[in-house]
């Protein structure tokens, strides 16, 4: 007799056990690996010939490096700040998207790594950002950004990849049992840790899950802000704000829903889980993205309210950032943002796939050309007339940036191809609870 | 279901894993000693020289002063090499016919300098001043060791940074008295100062610290 929890697991788990999964999947993975190579070859670029391969220059020292690592540490930290707290409220959205979204937060804090590293000119020295005992005796400079960034790349990857794999040890336990080959059986038994599914592990397994959630909704805040102090800390006119943090971490919060929003209608499309990931589920997530939405329209009233309010260079710099020669940057921010994510309001856009991806795609684009307002449009008008210039990207800072996405693809790809995007164990728990009720 | 394990693979697993971390462990010991090892900085290496000039004789035998042939160390980034000239003007009356010695007539002959083999080698993105450090009252031999006993020069100590810090966190133990400074090095004698005391007007006693990173990385 097959219970209904048993067909939905062998549902979930038919995906990555199955021989075959289609030309459509090949085909994006093969374009996603080429991307990944355009990466190595940016990435070879700059360390056999410099830095000086990209646009950056005084003043834009930071130009595409910190705008991308920004833009993806904010993914990371909004879908996986998101994940905690369904984890933590035990809410039935999380049997639909936790699992995905933690792996989405995990691929892009591996890409967000990428850019500090290889910002630094001399990359292979990156290790000198951690406190060792070095012969030359001197400690990495505590109050110095780069610093800040080590520790809240490292934090965020050690805790993203606990939340993510601490979920799947019992659904990898599922796959060793209905795996068929004897090497996958082998593979997922490893990573299933012996995983028996005796009451006792289970017990162990939810405080461990719920512990790494408590964790990540703190290390998610302080590492979104810290990212903000990055800016804050300087003397730039337009980034000498307290209130850059709340920005990040509203608007990091939004790209990490919107991409949730993007994958969970990709996903229930192209491998048919509309039972799983539900049309009440996307319209959920729509809500919330028109929520958090409204509130980064409010923040970025704020902004202006309180630049026009300072006076002097905050007030120059900030009015520059609107109308001056980046102001469409700024304007297709705010367009993307805040008034794109206003169609959902209406249901019938939230039920759709279609209009789920196309605004999930519009955030994603419009927190980023925020960020490349900020970190670009808010350096143009610095105290020093002389260095008043204007700032373009080269081709191997696309390259590197168009990469990182590639390789995010391909991560994303093989995750869905080789383990279960929907967690069986707590679709299994829920559909228990129901049945009894 | 057939089992998917042996019955020791449990064991292999918990073995691995501690091979492993002390594996990572041994491999950070290793380099935290290897790095500081003499070996690492080639500290008592010699280097051949075109001639086996020999600091042992010329110094402590014949009583020939550090600045007579270094003679730029006291003002100067750099200690300076002897010309040939500056060789000359005894060689060319005791030993003058002597084959180890022809590189110095080959020098004269052709106006080039020679080519000495370097055995105390700072990186270039260090910035040294023999002149900022002999004027402060630090001694030939705080850095260089003993080179009036040695046959062969080579360094006694690493060179490191973290040696260069060391004294420049606390310079005071490292200055030598003016008249000890005399005494050992009859060719330095512009040095004036009280026992023990730094050299007036030397960077010791200048407000900015010696360990700004700007001192030696400019």
């Amino acid at each position: 007799m097959t219970t209904p929890a048993e067909t939905s697991a062998s549902e979930v788990a038919s995906i990555p056990l199955s021989p075959e999964f289609g030309w459509g999947w090949l085909l994006a993975l093969a374009a996603s690996a080429f991307m990944v190579l355009v990466l190595a070859y940016s990435i070879g670029a700059l360390v056999f010939i410099g830095v000086g391969v990209w646009g950056t220059n005084v003043p834009f020292v930071w130009g595409f490096d910190l705008t991308n690592y920004v833009w993806w540490i904010g993914i990371a930290n909004g879908s996986t700040l998101f994940a905690a707290i369904l984890v933590l409220r035990r809410h039935s959205l999380r049997t639909a998207i936790n699992r995905f979204a933690e792996g989405l937060a995990l691929f892009a804090v591996i890409c967000a790594g990428i850019f500090p590293i290889f910002h630094l000119g001399r990359p292979w020295l990156f290790y000198w950002m951690f406190p060792y005992p070095a012969t030359f005796e001197v400690w990495p400079q505590f109050r110095s950004p780069l610093t800040w960034d080590f520790w809240a790349i490292i934090t965020h990857l050690i805790v993203t990849t606990m939340l993510w794999y601490v979920g799947l040890i019992p659904d990898l336990a599922t796959l060793r049992d209905r795996a068929r080959p004897l090497a996958a059986k082998r593979v997922f038994a490893a990573f299933a840790l012996g995983w028996r599914g005796s009451l006792r592990h289970w017990a162990l397994h939810q405080r461990a899950y719920r512990l790494v959630a408590v964790a990540v909704i703190p290390i998610a805040l302080v590492i979104q802000s810290t990212v903000a102090f990055e800016f804050s800390v300087t003397l730039v006119p337009d980034w000498h704000e307290t209130r850059l943090p709340l920005h990040y971490v509203v608007s990091g919060l939004e790209s990490g829903l919107a991409l949730i929003l993007l994958a969970a209608a990709i996903l229930r499309g192209s491998l048919r889980l509309e039972r799983y990931i539900s049309v009440e589920d996307l319209d959920l997530i729509g809500k919330l993205l028109l929520a958090n939405s409204l509130v980064v329209g409010y923040v970025h009233m704020g902004e202006i309210g309180s630049a026009l309010l300072a006076g002097s260079y905050t007030q120059t710099a900030t009015i520059n950032r609107l109308v001056g020669d980046y102001a469409g940057l700024y304007w297709g921010a705010i367009a993307l943002t805040v008034l794109l994510p206003q169609a959902l309001w209406s249901p019938s856009v939230r039920a759709s796939n279609p209009g789920c991806i196309l605004i999930g795609l519009g955030v994603t684009a419009g927190v980023w050309l925020d960020r490349l307002s900020i970190v670009v449009g808010g350096l143009q008008r610095d105290y020093l007339p002389s260095m008043w210039r204007m700032y373009a990207p080269t081709q191997p800072e696309w390259y590197l940036y168009l990469g990182t996405i590639g390789l995010f693809a391909a991560l994303f790809l093989l995750f869905v191809r080789y383990l279960p995007v929907i967690s069986m164990s707590e679709t299994r728990h829920d559909e228990h609870r129901e049945a009894r009720s | 279901m057939a089992q998917l394990f042996r019955p020791g693979a449990n064991t292999a697993f918990r073995l691995g894993i501690i091979v492993a971390v002390s594996a990572v462990g041994g491999l950070l010991a290793f380099s935290y000693f290897y790095v500081r090892s003499d070996w690492f900085w080639r500290v008592g290496v010699t280097a051949a020289q075109p001639i086996p000039f020999r600091h042992d004789i010329h110094v402590s035998g014949i009583g020939i002063a550090c600045a007579f042939c270094h003679s730029t160390a006291e003002r100067s980034a750099h200690a300076g090499m002897p010309t040939a000239h500056a060789c000359l003007i005894c060689h060319s009356q005791i030993l003058q016919g002597a084959t180890m010695l022809e590189p110095l007539r080959t020098s004269v002959a052709l106006g080039q300098p020679i080519v000495w083999a370097s055995v105390h080698r700072l990186p270039s993105f260090a910035y040294f001043h023999h002149g900022a450090h002999v004027s402060s009252g630090i001694a030939c031999e705080t850095c260089h060791g003993r080179v009036e006993e040695m046959p062969q020069t080579h360094k006694v100590n690493t060179l490191s940074m973290g040696w260069c810090l060391d004294c420049h966190r606390d310079p005071a133990n490292h200055v030598r008295s003016a008249e000890a400074e005399i005494a050992a090095q009859p060719g330095m004698r512009r040095l004036s100062a009280s026992k023990g005391q730094p050299i007036r007007g030397s960077p010791l006693r200048a407000a900015s610290p010696l360990t700004n990173c700007s001192v030696c990385h400019r």
